[in-house]
């Protein structure tokens, strides 16, 4: 029982998954708009078991001995469950608007979110390399499926052929690095990897060649630059809400992956340090992908894509905090795990505020389309900008303090040069994020020019309420998940 | 007994092929076949690796696991081909250029 109990995030979630396609199956046409309310109730009924097991603990329960070394269930793999299944509820209730709205509504899409999520719970609980590489492939299939959604649309074919070529070859590269770490150790439990691996001292090249391999796939899949080229693509193409869930959920999944894989595999003192390990290489990749995505970001006409290049340079951000992980991981990790939840909240709200503000046949796209906006529809405007200012990373929201607690575990690291360049940067956004809210506001449309005009959808109301409480509760009273951030963190030791 | 140092050299040319072919080619569907190449390399390294470890079967196991996920893969990725085929009449990824900066 205690098994199941510890397990029920996944299992809910799982579960209600395979219902909700029987349901889907058996449903009238035309009677479908239950189906989100579904996923929906699906994904709170996971984030509640998250809650629940974490407010039990996991450390005294023995049954996760069993699991072992397949699964490991601990807080880490709790923190990020929560974290995953409120990217999930808030990207199927956009769905719930958006997809009706513009003739989508089919009801695969629900059932693709559920079991992605499948994918980057595993992710966040795999203690074997076997169990990555299958987390990671559900994962990756249920968003290539969710973004070539729009069949009629060949953005959407592009997109998704895009994201699929470089992401298959992405696992590619990383599993030939595992097959080589299973040369190097004989061990495919990333546990066993990382005792061998401290044991075997000097480096050989067939080490250095799978560590290279290892650290291409996953910057691949958390988007860094220069492994970027699919992400503004497959971001664009996709219909909105698949772009929420790739922006929330994906790159959250990816991220639990990146640290488990480098903190459990190469988490030793050699390959931790600055002159023989992976730090510095990267440091260096996130000062890349900041820099160049912000820049980049700036200069798009379509917001929908400028929130793609604002997604890259928040890997960026994130990516500080993976190195400052080198002095002291349970402070690198807990500013990562914080930042990824402050950071869901933000660009699910910033998506979803982007579906408010069109219509069927009145999408908003460009920045001239927003023109005004705040004028016409001050409630729509208001919640853009709020999410825009979290993402911008000022106070009083939620994304001050994930920048906060980031550049401060960078600063105590002693990693001052990279805690400016992420500053400099997180400057260079906040012009392009204000620039959406000059067109809302200071902007009128130009005469005759199409003009966007809001749904109406219960279901978006309710996601943008969702974010917009949260990104203003984490913006002034962050303890509590801040507590439980270093708690989960402290998996990592030190 | 063919030395096992014989089967990771086929396995890393397997994998290069496979890499400059995903790299170089233009056309979608060679494209997926190089990224197979690159798969069935990793099948072959994991299977080859066993050998040095005969009192467990991981490696090989790991070979039917990534079968099973890689056709899974390859069925997604081959519908996604097809769709936009449906739409722009073409698998050939230079002439899907609708998205740019």
């Amino acid at each position: 029982m205690a098994l199941a109990f510890i397990l029920s995030p996944l299992l809910v979630i799982a579960a209600g998954g395979m219902l909700l396609m029987l349901a889907e199956a058996f449903a009238k046409p035309g009677r479908r708009g239950g189906l989100a309310l579904g996923a929906t109730m699906i994904f709170a009924a996971g984030f509640a078991f998250s809650i629940g097991v974490w407010m039990y603990g996991v450390e005294d329960v023995p049954e996760r001995a069993m699991l072992a070394p397949w699964l490991q269930i601990d807080r880490f793999t709790i923190f990020f469950d929560a974290v995953l299944c409120l990217g999930g509820a808030l990207a199927a209730l956009l769905a719930g608007g958006y997809l009706p709205e513009h003739e989508l509504e089919r009801g695969e899409f629900y059932v693709l979110l559920l079991f992605a999520t499948v994918g980057a719970m595993m992710l966040a609980a795999a203690g074997d390399v076997l169990i990555v590489f299958l987390g990671l492939e559900t994962m990756s299939i249920g968003a290539y499926a969710i973004t070539a959604f729009r069949r009629t649309s060949p953005r959407s074919a592009e997109g998704a052929l895009k994201y699929f070529l470089l992401g298959a070859f992405a696992a590619a590269l990383l599993l030939y690095g595992f097959a080589l770490l299973y040369g190097a150790t004989g061990h495919t439990d990333l546990a066993g990897i990382g005792e061998a691996v401290k044991k075997g001292g000097e480096k050989t090249p067939m080490m250095m060649i799978a560590l290279v391999l290892v650290l291409v796939g996953l910057l691949f899949k958390v988007s860094a630059v220069p492994f970027h080229m699919w992400t503004p693509d497959a971001y664009e193409g996709a219909p909105t809400p698949a772009t929420t869930y790739m922006a929330a959920v994906v790159k959250a999944g990816g991220f639990a992956m990146l640290l488990r894989v480098l903190l459990t595999c190469f988490g030793d003192k050699a390959s931790m340090s600055w002159a023989a390990g992976w730090p510095p290489a990267l440091a260096w990749i996130a000062v890349i992908t900041m820099t160049v995505a912000n820049l980049v970001a700036g200069q798009q006409e379509s917001v929908k894509r400028m929130l793609a290049y604002s997604s890259i340079a928040h890997a960026g951000y994130l990516l500080v905090g993976v190195v400052a992980c080198m002095h002291s991981p349970s402070q690198g990790v807990s500013s990562v795990l914080f930042y990824l939840l402050t950071y869901t909240v933000s660009t699910a709200g910033a998506f979803g505020a982007l579906i408010y503000c069109g219509s069927r046949g009145k999408e908003a796209v460009t920045y001239e389309d927003l023109a005004g906006i705040g004028r016409r529809h001050p409630p729509a405007a208001l919640a853009f900008s709020l999410f825009l200012i979290s993402l911008a990373g000022l106070p009083p929201t939620a994304g001050f303090f994930g920048k906060w607690f980031v550049f401060r575990a960078a600063i105590d690291s002693g990693f001052y040069a990279l805690t400016v360049v992420a500053f400099l940067n997180s400057v260079i956004g906040v012009y392009y994020y204000l620039r959406v809210m000059v067109f809302m506001y200071m902007r009128e449309p130009a005469a005759g020019a199409p003009v966007a005009t809001p749904m109406r959808s219960g279901y978006v109301t309710a996601a943008l309420l969702l974010s917009a409480i949260l990104v203003i509760l984490l913006g002034i009273v962050p303890n509590q998940s801040l507590d439980m951030a270093i708690k989960a963190a402290s998996v990592f030791g030190g | 007994m063919i030395p096992v140092e014989y089967y990771v050299a086929l396995s890393a040319i397997l994998f290069t092929i496979g890499g400059i072919g995903f790299l170089v080619r233009r056309n979608v569907l060679v494209t997926l076949m190089s990224i197979e190449i690159m798969l069935n390399a990793v099948n072959v390294a994991f299977v080859a690796f066993n050998r040095n470890r005969t009192d467990a079967h991981t490696g090989q196991i790991f070979g039917f696991f990534l079968i099973a996920a890689e056709a899974a893969e390859v069925a997604v990725g081959l519908a996604i081909v097809l769709s936009l085929f449906r739409v722009r009449r073409t698998v050939r990824s230079d002439e899907a250029d609708l998205l740019k900066n």
